[in-house]
């Protein structure tokens, strides 16, 4: 299932700290590094985990990188969770109603070769 | 839609089958309806899902050649009421969020809901996604009805 990455990375306690932090707006690494119990280097690993799994943005201003939220990256993310959850369900009312009416399916036909 | 206040996913859907029909297929029968080839972890070689029907049971896909796969652990077995498992397909399950799927008589039917939580720190920058994001939710809806219609 696709979205993992955004989903493992938010899961680790350090990089839902720096997202919290983020959420106050804009911030550079050194500000962000103050504070959390991990050095610099490690808040930029972080960083960069959380850019690639598009849920942290970056700009450069003069000397430095500034950090944000993606919040392009985290609106597909729920998207991507809803359309899920919501094919799911549908799939699971067709299934629901079909032996409530004590029709036979073979319902593992019923769902191959969808998309 | 999108809950502003937790930031939650949430969805429902209103099935005509009766209270105890829809959480035995939901539950126990998981493995005759979920729309494996396109949500699961081994995909076109999935061969089957099943829900261990207890609490501390697990979720687990299998592949065509035997592998598995644990999605998560139930952490509610309340039948025929309400059921909740971590969820981490694909993932670690230190990675885990939590899904609750709450089913209650509707009519002739049951209203069922279904809740995933665990990325609620997302918080602001979400909400205000979701605000601009109108065009996009009225896309996921056409595939709903799509989807429906098959």
């Amino acid at each position: 299932m696709t979205y993992a990455q955004a989903l493992t990375a938010l899961a680790d306690p350090t990089r839902r700290e720096i997202l919290e932090r983020l959420r106050a707006g804009e911030c550079a690494v050194g500000e962000l590094a103050r504070g959390l119990p991990v050095s610099r280097p490690a808040v930029s690993q972080h960083l960069r985990v959380l850019k690639e799994a598009r849920l942290v943005a970056e700009r450069r201003q003069g000397t430095r990188n500034l950090y944000r939220l993606d919040g392009a990256g985290i609106g597909e993310l729920r998207a991507y969770l809803d359309g899920f959850w919501g094919e799911v369900l549908m799939a699971f009312k067709d299934a629901a109603e079909q032996t409530a009416k004590g029709g036979k399916r073979d319902a593992r036909r019923t769902h191959t070769g969808h998309p | 839609m999108p809950d502003a206040r937790t930031l939650a996913i949430r969805k429902e859907v209103t099935v005509d089958a009766p209270l105890e029909t829809a959480f035995r297929v939901f539950t126990r029968e998981i493995g005759s309806w979920w729309p494996l080839p396109t949500h699961s972890v081994f995909t076109d070689r999935a061969r089957s899902v099943e829900m261990e029907p207890w609490a501390g049971g697990h979720i687990v896909e299998t592949s065509e050649a035997g592998e598995q796969s644990v999605w998560g652990t139930l952490t509610a077995w309340e039948p025929p009421h309400r059921v909740s498992f971590s969820w981490h397909p694909g993932r670690g399950p230190e990675t885990a969020q939590e899904v609750e799927v709450t089913f209650a008589p509707r009519g002739d039917g049951t209203l069922v809901r279904l809740v995933h939580t665990g990325w609620e720190k997302l918080g602001d920058a979400a909400e205000e996604q979701v605000r601009s994001y109108d065009g996009g939710w009225d896309h996921v809806l056409t595939r709903f009805v799509e989807a429906s219609q098959r």
